[in-house]
């Protein structure tokens, strides 16, 4: 019995201590530093000052806010092409084996490939604008213009297969009896993708989506490369402020919001699944 | 009859949208690659007006080119099995072992998820520093695996759960020792997770950018920093870029595409596919 007792913190210290020490660690001085404790660096006195800052500095609100657009926006276009395409591959079709490892592709290009991808292709004086050129249509900015639309682009591109990914596999796990059954008894298809396959994928759907999210709360390569000259994303301003202006405070004040609304994200998410679950349940 | 035709029509589309948003930008960086310095490339022309091999050869006659390749390769391979390592034995706890606070370590696993990459190198950065790590290759193993280790303990966990309890019972009924289960039965049949845990960590490493930039550069540079660096400066080196970007994808492809026929895609859906 007492050997029992000692088996489990043992399984559990190889990766659980790792984590501990390698990102735990660093989380705690991360939490702290925003309020100027425990810093590496310089004084050591509690203050609300970096917060203050990001609050009241205009270039850090609008930075925040952009960081939210961006996730939202890139998250929700991977989300409008990663349902359909994974419905579509549950279907048989000629080269499906082909395809479905060709999909995949953006899975293993690095955000600075597709980031160099954009500019080749869409940037002004890229191959679009050459090709619309030719019939005399001029393409508008997308690459570090206000909308930061060239960094939505590379984003969602890369967000596609891995989202495809998660929700193709919840999708195969329906059973195909079930979705038969409503064809015979009438439903089309489009009434199953949306009533039945979309609903009995959802804890897919929604990991895939959270998980898109929140790198794309973090993403810092992108938008550095492709985005507005204003306002930069928290990210890029935490890069600089790390970097430049050895502002550990401020860096740490960022983070942690940025950490923040991921959790936040996170938590409504399990409150809603919880719901969600017990008015299926109901409804049985 | 009617839903051959409708599936011709399908394949028609998707291979139609792969190749406008995969195949075209890979042209047209394989066209900036093989331009003529002497002629360059220039609006309004499409297609180049004379190719040459300058800037391959250029390239890849720079020996950093091919070490930052190796080290890309090396780093990747070690954080592979770095994570792999740690994360079997967590991951089979949490698969196997009922006890109390699991849900608190299941969320605490993925959390790393939810920070952002950048946070975590720069605290972890000016710890190494203090310790000597920073600019190392271990130091970006360290902080490489805090970002690929939850993938690992997730999709494991997901492979381990599916082993039937009786054979592990029948084996040790039948004398066999904890470690003997381990390394006959458990590690055997936990090999689907493994080969879709260790793929999706090699990836995860090769392109890793935020945290090896942060502790790793200037010293250790990697394929994705070296690929930055033509990025990212006052002027961008279009055709030097073009060539880096192929020789970043092209190993990555030719793994993946070998992996694939092996991978066993339900194993990584189900590790990712609940929260």
């Amino acid at each position: 019995m007492r050997r029992k007792r000692l088996v489990l913190p043992l399984l559990l210290f190889p990766g659980g201590g790792y984590l501990l020490v390698f990102f735990g660690v660093p989380l705690f001085l991360a939490v702290m530093g925003g309020f100027g404790l425990y810093n590496i660096a310089g004084d050591n006195s509690f203050t609300l000052e970096h917060y203050r800052k990001l609050l009241v500095v205009r270039e850090f609100r609008d930075g925040l806010i952009l960081t939210l657009y961006l996730a939202f926006t890139s998250t929700g276009l991977g989300l409008v092409v990663s349902v359909p395409l994974a419905a579509m591959l549950q279907l048989n079709f000629v080269g499906k084996k082909a395809f479905n490892a060709i999909y995949k592709v953006p899975l293993v290009v690095p955000s600075v490939v597709a980031a160099f991808l954009v500019l080749t292709f869409i940037d002004r004086g890229g191959m679009t604008s050459r090709a619309l050129a030719l019939v005399n249509i001029d393409m508008p900015k997308m690459v570090r213009d206000r909308w930061a639309i060239g960094v939505l682009i590379a984003m969602t591109w890369k967000s596609i297969p891995f989202m495809t990914l998660i929700i193709g596999g919840s999708m195969a796990g329906i059973s195909k009896d079930v979705l038969h059954a409503a064809r015979t008894l009438g439903a089309r298809p489009l009434t199953v993708f949306l009533r039945m396959q979309i609903p009995l994928a959802l804890p897919g759907i929604t990991a895939a989506t959270l998980l898109t999210f929140i790198g794309a709360m973090g993403a810092f390569v992108v938008p550095n490369l492709l985005g507005p000259v204003y306002p930069l994303p928290l990210s890029v301003h935490m890069y600089d402020n790390a970097f430049e202006f050895n502002e550990w405070g401020l860096v740490s004040a960022m983070g942690t919001i940025i950490t923040l609304v991921s959790t936040a994200v996170l938590l409504t998410y399990y409150r809603l699944t919880r719901g969600a679950q017990r008015a299926f349940q109901a409804g049985h | 009859m009617n839903t051959k035709r409708k599936n011709w029509w399908l394949s028609l589309g998707l291979f139609g949208s792969a190749l406008l948003a995969l195949g075209l930008p890979l042209i047209v960086t394989a066209l900036w690659s093989l331009i003529d310095p002497k002629v360059g490339w220039f609006a309004p022309d499409v297609i180049p007006r004379s190719f040459s091999t300058h800037f391959w050869q250029d390239t890849l006659r720079d020996p950093g080119i091919f070490r930052s390749m190796i080290l890309s390769l090396v780093i990747a391979t070690i954080v592979t099995a770095f994570s792999g390592a740690l994360a079997l034995p967590t991951a089979y706890a949490l698969a196997r072992i009922p006890f109390r606070a699991k849900r608190a370590v299941e969320i605490f696993v993925l959390a790393p998820l939810i920070v952002p990459g950048i946070i975590v190198g720069v605290a972890l950065g000016t710890i190494f520093f203090r310790l000597k790590l920073v600019f190392s290759i271990p130091g970006v193993v360290l902080v490489q695996s805090v970002g690929t280790l939850p993938f690992m303990i997730r999709i494991l966990s997901a492979a381990l759960e599916g082993i039937p309890e009786d054979i592990l019972l029948a084996a040790r009924t039948l004398g066999a020792g904890p470690l003997q289960v381990a390394r006959h039965l458990v590690v055997p049949l936990a090999r689907p997770g493994f080969f879709a845990g260790g793929l999706l960590t090699f990836i995860l490493s090769f392109e890793e950018f935020d945290k090896t930039f942060i502790v790793g550069a200037p010293l250790v540079q990697t394929l994705p920093i070296r690929l930055w660096k033509f990025l990212g400066g006052q002027l961008i080196i279009f055709p030097n870029a073009a060539v880096v970007t192929f020789l970043l994808i092209v190993p990555m492809l030719l793994i993946f595409f070998l992996a694939e026929r092996i991978l066993k895609e339900d194993v990584l859906a189900a590790g990712m596919g609940k929260l």
